[in-house]
């Protein structure tokens, strides 16, 4: 299983990309304008959650774009949970 | 040639050849395995896949040509190289005619392939 990081909103062509190769049982962890691909009823979210792949978002960043209150049951995690991620996933790829 | 029982890398090309440095620089990391003797595969996703248009002439841009660079990559025995079958569709994209033989992969036969690889690097 894999790890993926996104760090560009939805609208991108990174989010289009990472999603196609979202597989069930990976991981997307959502970082700086990728936390907007989490916000509840907006098409980016379904999709994700469609895809079977475990959904967490940054903290820090999810917080500054204020939007911790618009993602339903997505899990948050600090940097440590980060790593935490990094270690459980035995591979990682990063889409920006 | 690579050393067997080596560590796989891929690397996940997704951008187009000349609107940054990225697609230079996943290339030059993909050469920098080879030469340390690292089996490495590419793939082309998305935009990425612009980056095997044939015909490529940089001249009057004043940059380096990555299609011939590209065209180079079997010689570093570079040769594990795959594409995205339907960004290649939607930019009727003529594989036969890239710089360098490819596979085209669907979307199930790209996820596995980076299931089947120990490192990955997106650029």
């Amino acid at each position: 299983m894999t790890l993926h990081t996104l760090n560009a909103s939805p609208a991108s062509a990174a989010f289009a990309d990472c999603l196609r190769l979202l597989a069930a049982g990976d991981a997307l962890l959502l970082l700086g304008d990728g936390v907007y691909a989490a916000l509840e009823g907006t098409e980016p979210r379904r999709a994700l959650d469609a895809s079977g792949a475990l959904l967490y978002l940054l903290q820090p960043d999810a917080a500054a774009a204020g939007v911790l209150g618009r993602i339903g049951s997505a899990a948050v995690v600090d940097m440590d949970g980060f790593v935490e991620l990094s270690e459980r996933f035995v591979r990682q790829l990063a889409w920006y | 040639m690579s050393a067997p029982g080596g560590k796989r890398l891929l690397v996940v090309v997704r951008h187009s050849p000349y609107s940054s440095s990225l697609a230079r620089a996943s290339l030059d990391v993909a050469l920098a395995a080879a030469a340390f003797d690292q089996p490495v595969s590419l793939l082309f996703v998305g935009d990425g896949v612009l980056q095997l248009q044939s015909g490529q002439d940089c001249d009057a841009l004043g940059v380096k040509n990555l299609g011939r660079l590209l065209a180079s990559l079997p010689l570093y025995d570079i040769e594990q190289v795959f594409v995205d079958a339907e960004a290649a569709q939607h930019y009727r994209l003529d594989l036969a005619a890239a710089p360098l033989p490819t596979r085209a992969l669907d979307r199930d036969a790209m996820a596995e392939l980076i299931r089947t690889h120990d490192h990955l690097l997106g650029f």
